[in-house]
């Protein structure tokens, strides 16, 4: 609001003259027509002796009855034809859907009947109108699961294991937490600090793996993974100030624990008090971690989406088999999870068991959304961009964490605190040592 | 207050739920919109699979013909077409034949139903044109360079070194004649003989000769046959195998062939990349005469397998009527591309001969090869197909 105002008084104070507007213009003009220049004639401005290379890529492959689906996209220069398709580089009749010749960037599906043996490898190639042949390797062949009732409560049930009750079991330890001393609070919030770094690392690297897998050079994902991530850090961080603003300012709506905050604040040494709230130390200490269990919850959320994706798109592939041992290592790897929401909570009020269900929830449903829409409707781009989402929501949260124990440790600074460091390095190795299960 | 909160929180998750399902919906709908305009059916060739029916476009090089306007190579011709070139006597009684070969490597053809490949070719086409005489005659044949490389004719057979084709390249616009006694009788590779070797081959500079004893061989329905490949995407490992220039020609195109006669193939492997080629005939044995130079067979076989340049006749004649296949029996080959078909027809056929070679007109279909109706006189001269420009 501010700002909208200050800038309003800016045009006031200098009016735009026609002058002014020239100068505005100019520049679209000068590149408008150079754009229509070499796009009439591209050859105007020199004469590249070597074409440019076609290239296509194959974004998906799926296997149905009797039938290979491979969904290519044109993401070379120019428009293209594809000539003919191979499986394990013999070739095959097939058919392409809607026509062979495709534009720059479009996408059609090529449709080779062939009976497949379910478990085994499967190399799929196009070739197109030079002769090139662009391939893409399938690790397992699995049928693809359709949208029936029967796989979408098995993907809701993987994703109620593997997100679902994890997270709830997480959240049992919030009465343990809440009992601990400010010393091993402050290792168990580093300690999910920790953890959450490893997630946001994980989910930047899968992306990127799958970016490099499925999508073609020219989306350029890795800077598009980096840059979905920055702003959805920002824009969580925008969100997790208001609803910070938002509850102190209705301040009558938080109770007041004094018991908590008698028995805690004796450890504490705050001085500095957020100035932008306007708020007291003691509602500061109340609101905030409602605030950024409530991130973190948002947080993990958009990482589980993310990971159902990934699990539902990697069953879709058949990059994996769903063994119980498998679903085991991501429960207790998300386990963890559970345990990062309560974290900030325990040395506020007692929060309704209501609340915490609700909190468990957001963190653990998308997960069955994502194995849903990973199964049913796999698309890579997707896939990408909600990893990057995930990952920033993450960092998002683990600053958050930073910044309030910044506030509770008062001057003495983070890394000079030996039960912080350990907590945050304990956090990352024991998702590591737990992601080795799955 | 809490309960907007949850209410802010529930929106945002929602709507960016929303928006990865219209993501993901937008790329499917971009693959799904077509034209229904017409509609085609793919597959059905094996036993077994499915016959999918489409409204988008066929790939399926196994059926579908090539354009004979873009192709590389027709092979219905090719398969029959023997060129004595254009004779003359000496003086001491020799046939001289004469013929002119154009070597080219600018231009790109078609090698496979909708795949483009850059081409190098003696008179235009891949293999290059059969040429032809009796043991004892002298061949005159005259290289002219239309390409933008070097490029030589080196023969196998006898004859002398300069005539070799390895150390005198002839230059782009260059002409050159070879000049060497036909010996001795059998069947023999030509191709260029500049470096880098292997590029001058696997681009289709190459072909045969074919040296006729002077007591010529029994009558037969006679054809050439040249085993190749095609590396269109330049990995060093053939993308497509074929006998005489287009995968699968001969599967939608079916070799027509009459019950009990004698068929004669002259069959050279030119392969290049892959160590081992072969030749293998379905419901039916063939003698076979390596390398062509002697009249007594050296196998009685269904099978025979080749080096690159190495080559032989085979001689055989179908018992039952039917369609036949013949193929490479490296598998793999064969599913990409080198595969063909014999249909062997009933009752025998109007035949008349001239000089071993068949003349008949037995048309079931007109997708099948013809036995060629053209004249072939001991005078037919090479005409350059691929083009002086």
């Amino acid at each position: 609001m501010e700002r909208e105002e200050s800038s309003s008084k800016n045009t006031n104070r200098y009016p735009i003259s026609k002058k002014t507007i020239l100068f505005g213009i100019v520049p679209f003009i000068v590149i408008g027509a150079m754009l229509i220049l070499l796009l009439s004639s591209p050859g105007i401005l020199f004469q590249s002796p070597i074409e440019p290379l076609p290239q296509i890529s194959i974004e998906k492959v799926e296997f149905s009855d009797q039938y290979i689906v491979a969904f290519v996209r044109n993401t070379g220069p120019s428009e293209i034809t594809i000539a003919q398709a191979d499986v394990n580089d013999r070739i095959h009749p097939a058919a392409i859907e809607p026509e062979q010749t495709l534009s720059k960037f479009s996408a059609a599906k090529v449709i080779i009947p062939f009976i497949w043996n379910s478990g085994e490898p499967y190399n799929i190639g196009i070739t197109t109108d030079d002769g090139t042949r662009f391939e893409k390797t399938i690790d397992s062949a699995a049928q693809v699961p359709r949208p029936t009732i029967e796989q979408a409560s098995s993907f809701a049930l993987i994703g109620t294991y593997v997100g679902v009750i994890p997270v709830m079991m997480g959240l049992v330890w919030y009465p343990f937490i809440r009992r601990l001393s400010i010393s091993k609070y402050n290792f168990f919030l580093s300690l999910t600090a920790g953890l959450l770094v490893f997630l946001g690392i994980d989910a930047l690297l899968e992306s990127n793996e799958i970016a490099m897998d499925n999508l073609a050079p020219v989306f350029n994902s890795q800077i598009l993974i980096i840059i979905i991530t920055i702003v959805s850090f920002l824009a969580l961080q925008y969100v997790s100030q208001k609803l910070v603003q938002r509850a102190s300012k209705s301040k009558s709506d938080i109770g007041y624990n004094s018991e908590i905050t008698s028995r805690s604040t004796p450890n504490l040494e705050l001085k500095d008090v957020d100035s932008s709230s306007g708020t007291s130390l003691q509602q500061q200490l109340l609101i905030r971690p409602l605030a950024i269990s409530m991130m973190i919850s948002i947080g993990i959320g958009l990482h589980n989406f993310g990971e159902g994706l990934a699990i539902g798109a990697a069953v879709l592939l058949g990059e994996i088999a769903l063994s119980s041992f498998l679903i085991l290592g991501f429960m207790l790897h998300n386990t963890t999870e559970g345990l990062a929401i309560v974290a900030p909570m325990a040395k506020a009020r007692r929060i309704p068991i209501r609340k915490l269900i609700v909190m468990g929830l957001i963190a653990g449903v998308p997960t069955i959304l994502g194995t849903w829409i990973g199964g049913f409707l796999y698309s890579p781009v997707a896939t990408v961009i909600f990893l990057s989402i995930g990952a920033g929501a993450i960092f998002q949260v683990v600053y958050s964490i930073g910044s309030w124990m910044h506030h509770t440790n008062g001057s003495k600074g983070l890394l000079s605190n030996l039960s912080i460091i350990t907590g945050f390095a304990l956090g990352m190795l024991l998702m590591y040592l737990t992601g080795l299960l799955i | 207050m809490a309960h907007s909160r949850f209410v802010v929180i529930f929106s945002v998750m929602i709507s960016v739920i929303i928006l990865g399902l219209s993501l993901v919906l937008y790329s499917r709908a971009s693959v799904t919109e077509q034209n229904s305009s017409k509609i085609d059916t793919v597959g059905g060739h094996t036993p077994g699979y499915p016959i999918l029916q489409t409204t988008g476009d066929v790939l399926d090089p196994t059926s579908l013909n090539i354009n004979p306007e873009t192709a590389v190579v027709d092979p219905s011709k090719y398969l029959r077409e023997f060129n004595y070139g254009t004779v003359t006597n000496s003086s001491n009684g020799t046939k001289i034949r004469e013929f002119t070969l154009i070597a080219s490597d600018t231009q790109t053809k078609e090698v496979s139903p909708g795949v483009l490949y850059n081409v190098w070719t003696f008179n235009g086409t891949i293999p290059g044109p059969t040429i032809r005489a009796t043991e004892g005659d002298t061949i005159r044949i005259t290289l002219i360079n239309n390409g933008s490389k070097f490029h030589s004719i080196h023969f196998h057979g006898i004859h002398p070194s300069e005539m070799d084709g390895v150390f005198e390249g002839i230059a782009p616009g260059g002409k050159f004649t070879y000049e060497f006694t036909a010996e001795p009788f059998g069947v023999f590779p030509y191709h260029c003989h500049m470096q880098p070797l292997e590029e001058h081959i696997t681009h289709g500079l190459y072909g045969a000769l074919i040296i006729d004893p002077k007591k010529p061989r029994a009558s037969a329905d006679e054809m050439i046959m040249i085993m190749n490949g095609y590396d269109t995407d330049f990995d060093t490992e053939n993308n497509f195998y074929t006998v005489n220039g287009i995968p699968y020609y001969y599967m939608h195109h079916p070799i027509q062939i009459d019950k009990n006669r004698l068929i004669r193939i002259y069959l050279l492997n030119m392969l290049e990349f892959d160590p081992l080629n072969n030749f293998h005939l379905h419901a039916n044995m063939f003698d076979f005469y390596k390398t062509g130079t002697k009249l007594i067979p050296d196998e009685y076989t269904d099978i025979v397998t080749m080096n690159q340049a190495e080559r032989g006749i085979l001689e055989f004649s179908y018992k039952y009527p039917g369609k036949y296949m013949f193929h490479a029996h490296k598998t793999e080959f064969a599913e990409k591309g080198w595969t063909g078909l014999f249909l062997v027809n009933d009752e025998t056929s109007p035949v008349s001969i001239q000089n071993s070679n068949l003349t008949a007109a037995t048309t079931n279909a007109t997708d099948q090869i013809p036995y060629n109706t053209s004249n072939l006189s001991n005078v037919t001269s090479i005409s350059p197909a691929g083009g002086l420009k």
